[in-house]
């Protein structure tokens, strides 16, 4: 599948074409990422498009991953946030020096099966990006299962090697931004998990009988169908809206608030449709045999990473605060 | 003649919003209440003077003759600055009932009348026994002589005490088999001692709508508009432009606008709570617009709307009415007092916001109409 996918020029979809991409922003990557969502694809699409992608064209464009990536044939997962003591996202401690890691990091997707990490660490003069392999010495992966099967790393390093590939604030900033167009394609595979979830859960009440109709002439049944489509649609006009916004702006904190609106809409809009889609299914919606729970967990899952929608609610009011001060 | 379509829409809106800022009176500016007509008289007589009454009439019958691309960004204009829709049912409804079914010697008559306002119309659709249900209508309409004699009532008629005319439907077929059947497009002076106007008074204080007796009351045979027993299809033809005006965002953004300022003004967005029911409306709010967008870009491109339009008045009424009681909120004990609230600079009446978002679920086809409506016509569900 991976394969076909670079093939399509999938991963290269928001690389611009002199660094071997096919240029086509953000926007484009949001329609690939519904349908990965409508089709409950669980390689790591977003992930490499938005964040290993999205790290390495703008820190080291002409290194040759770059090209490996896109054409599918490794993927590189992007080790960036760490775990405080308490088990909450905590200040990045991960050291880099004389060319080894110590240190862990958490929640990272993509981990098993991939041929190396990008990690974010820190070294005496500030942040680094490196890359060490996957079956480097010193390195333990802990693996998580999630709700929809897939999993995430938790790494731990101990003198574990890796090669530098960027230093300096550019490293922070090229992450912000990489985490921005993650969130906005994160939000756009959400839309296309609601999407095909609602239109699973409309077959489903046209087709099931009691009382001799079909559930789907109740008007309770009615009327809740119509609020989860308008969800919906509301849905897919706002992200597609953010993304093609984020095309065309270039200041990084208006970028992030545009990923963050995407994303609190995504997670409000698919949280309720796959809940209420169980729900309208009946019993068999609560069991593992049906499909609309694959839904429910892939929703579960994509609304956790990186940030749900309360969370980025709030990054999104304060951007707009800070905007308005500086006006 | 000016060929407005021609314009490109940056110039014409450009156009558009000059001569509302330049013209349109400040004091009348997001006006709460609906004006009766002396009070927006003069404005009427400089919209009139500019041509500009009717924008979406075809320009030989006087109006401007916009396509539906310029006409959203007319409306556009319109909302934002706060303009007021002034007595507009006559242009709104009558005007293109008649502009399409009426003969000629009713065009001639009838539409530089409304143009000019001379004469002011209402709507006679609903009665205490048909609302949502409106096909069971009940005012009865005779022929006697060159006449129609009218016997009934209508309810809910907006500023029915404030207008000249009134184009109703009634019934002129009590045996028609299906109850849509049997219903004509009726017009009639409101002047004459067969008619009876009483004013009811809405929760917001204010004396809006109307009930309307009909007691032997007569119009020429002349006034039935199209053919007799078709007001039905002829009166569910007008409401396709409507559904996507309807649900036009700038109703809401209009309130988050005054709930933003009011609120900082009382320091409300210290409470983390509070931000985040704010940014949740505001964010409502803007992907609504970006649905909007979506459906003005089909016009734009020259198609027609489907059912699903309707979901844009669901998703903006529900979110204005959240949005108003989130001023109530704001306005912490000051929430049930009515009058205009000053915060520093801006002046914000919290009750009436709240008022009017309550009838925007139940008028133009209620929320739980339009559900119905969606559920049949776009998802296919039976029943
Ligand atoms: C401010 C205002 C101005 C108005 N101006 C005019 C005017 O100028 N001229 C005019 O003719 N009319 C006017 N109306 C009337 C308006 O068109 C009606 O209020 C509307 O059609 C609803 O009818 P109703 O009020 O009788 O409510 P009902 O039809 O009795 O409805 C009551 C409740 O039941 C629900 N309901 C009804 N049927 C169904 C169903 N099948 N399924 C589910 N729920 C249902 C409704 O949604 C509503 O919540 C105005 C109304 C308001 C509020």
């Amino acid at each position: 599948m991976v394969r076909e996918l670079a093939e399509a020029g999938v991963f290269g979809v928001a690389v611009p074409e002199d660094q071997g991409g096919l240029g086509m922003g953000l926007a484009a990557g949001g329609v690939i990422a519904e349908e990965v969502g409508r089709v409950f694809a669980p390689e790591p699409v977003v992930s490499t498009i938005g964040l290993s992608l999205g790290l390495l064209r703008r820190l080291c464009p002409d290194h040759p991953k770059m090209a490996q990536l896109i054409g599918g044939e490794i993927s590189l997962a992007v080790a960036w946030q760490e775990r405080g003591p308490d088990g909450a996202p905590a200040d990045a401690t991960c050291r880099y020096a004389d060319g080894k890691l110590t240190g862990g990091k958490a929640w990272v997707v993509g981990a098993i099966g991939s041929h190396g990490f990008l990690v974010v660490a820190e070294q005496d003069d500030g942040p680094v990006l490196v890359l060490a392999e996957a079956d480097a010495q010193g390195l333990v992966i802990d693996k998580r299962t999630q709700a929809d099967g897939s999993s995430l790393g938790e790494l731990s390093f101990s003198g574990t090697p890796a090669a530098e590939l960027a230093s300096s604030g550019a490293v922070l900033t090229a992450l912000a931004e990489a985490v921005a167009d993650a969130t906005a394609l994160a939000a756009a595979e959400l839309v296309g998990v609601s999407e095909r979830a609602f239109e699973i859960t409309l077959d489903y009440i046209k087709t099931r009988e009691q009382f001799d109709k079909p559930i789907g002439s109740f008007q309770v049944i009615q009327h809740r169908a119509v609020d989860l489509n308008v969800m919906c649609e509301v849905a897919q006009a706002g992200v597609r809206e953010a993304l093609a916004q984020m095309d065309s702006e270039t200041d990084p904190k208006v970028r992030a608030r545009l990923a963050s609106r995407a994303k609190a809409r995504a997670v409000t809009a698919a949280k309720k449709i796959t809940r209420d889609a169980i729900q309208l299914h009946g019993a068999v919606g609560y069991t593992d045999e049906f499909d609309i729970g694959l839904y429910l967990n892939r929703a579960l899952v994509l609304s956790a990473w990186l940030g749900d929608d309360a969370y980025h609610r709030r990054l999104w009011f304060e951007a707009r605060e800070q905007e308005g001060a500086a006006q | 003649m000016t060929d407005w379509n021609a314009m490109s829409d940056a110039d014409f809106r450009k156009e558009v919003r000059a001569f509302f800022e330049a013209e349109y009176p400040e004091e009348l500016r997001h006006l709460p209440h609906r004006p009766k007509f002396a009070e927006i008289e003069h404005w009427h007589r400089k919209l009139h003077a500019k041509g500009w009454v009717a924008p979406a009439w075809p320009a030989e019958f006087g109006g401007m003759g916009l396509n539906a691309a310029k006409l959203l960004i007319f409306y556009e204009e319109q909302q934002r600055w706060g303009v007021n829709r002034g007595r507009d049912m006559g242009v709104q409804m009558v005007g293109p009932l008649i502009i399409k079914f009426g003969t000629q010697e009713q065009k001639d008559y009838w539409l530089p009348r409304i143009l000019s306002c001379e004469d002011i119309w209402c709507q006679g659709y609903s009665e205490p026994g048909a609302g949502s249900d409106l096909a069971n209508l009940r005012t009865r309409a005779e022929i006697d002589g060159d006449d129609f004699v009218i016997n009934g009532q209508k309810i809910w008629t907006t500023m029915a005490h404030d207008a000249t005319h009134i184009f109703m439907l009634v019934r002129t077929d009590p045996d028609a088999p299906k109850k849509q059947q049997g219903i004509s497009f009726l017009l009639a002076p409101m002047d004459q001692p067969g008619i009876e106007v009483r004013t009811i008074t809405t929760l917001s204080g204010e004396t809006e709508f109307c009930e309307v007796f009909f007691d032997n009351a007569r119009t020429p045979r002349e006034n039935l508009v199209g053919e007799l027993n078709k007001g039905w299809t002829m009166a569910k033809a007008l409401l396709s432009f409507e559904r996507i005006f309807i649900g036009s965002p700038s109703l809401a953004q209009n309130a988050l606008g005054q709930l933003e300022s009011f609120a900082r003004g009382r320091g409300a967005f210290d409470d983390p709570v509070f931000r985040d029911r704010f940014a949740q409306a505001a964010l409502d709010v803007e992907d609504h617009a970006a649905l909007y967008a979506r459906f003005a870009d089909q016009l734009k491109r020259g198609e027609t709307l489907g059912a699903d339009v309707s979901m844009l008045k669901i998703w903006v009424t529900e979110c204005f009415q959240r949005i108003t009681e989130l001023m109530i909120e704001a306005a912490g004990p000051d929430g049930g007092s009515i009058g205009p609230l000053q915060v520093g600079n801006v002046s914000v009446d919290v009750l009436s916001s709240f008022y009017k978002a309550r009838p925007t679920t139940i008028y133009g086809g209620s929320n739980e109409i339009q559900r119905n409506i969606l559920s049949k016509a776009v998802l296919g569900l039976p029943g």
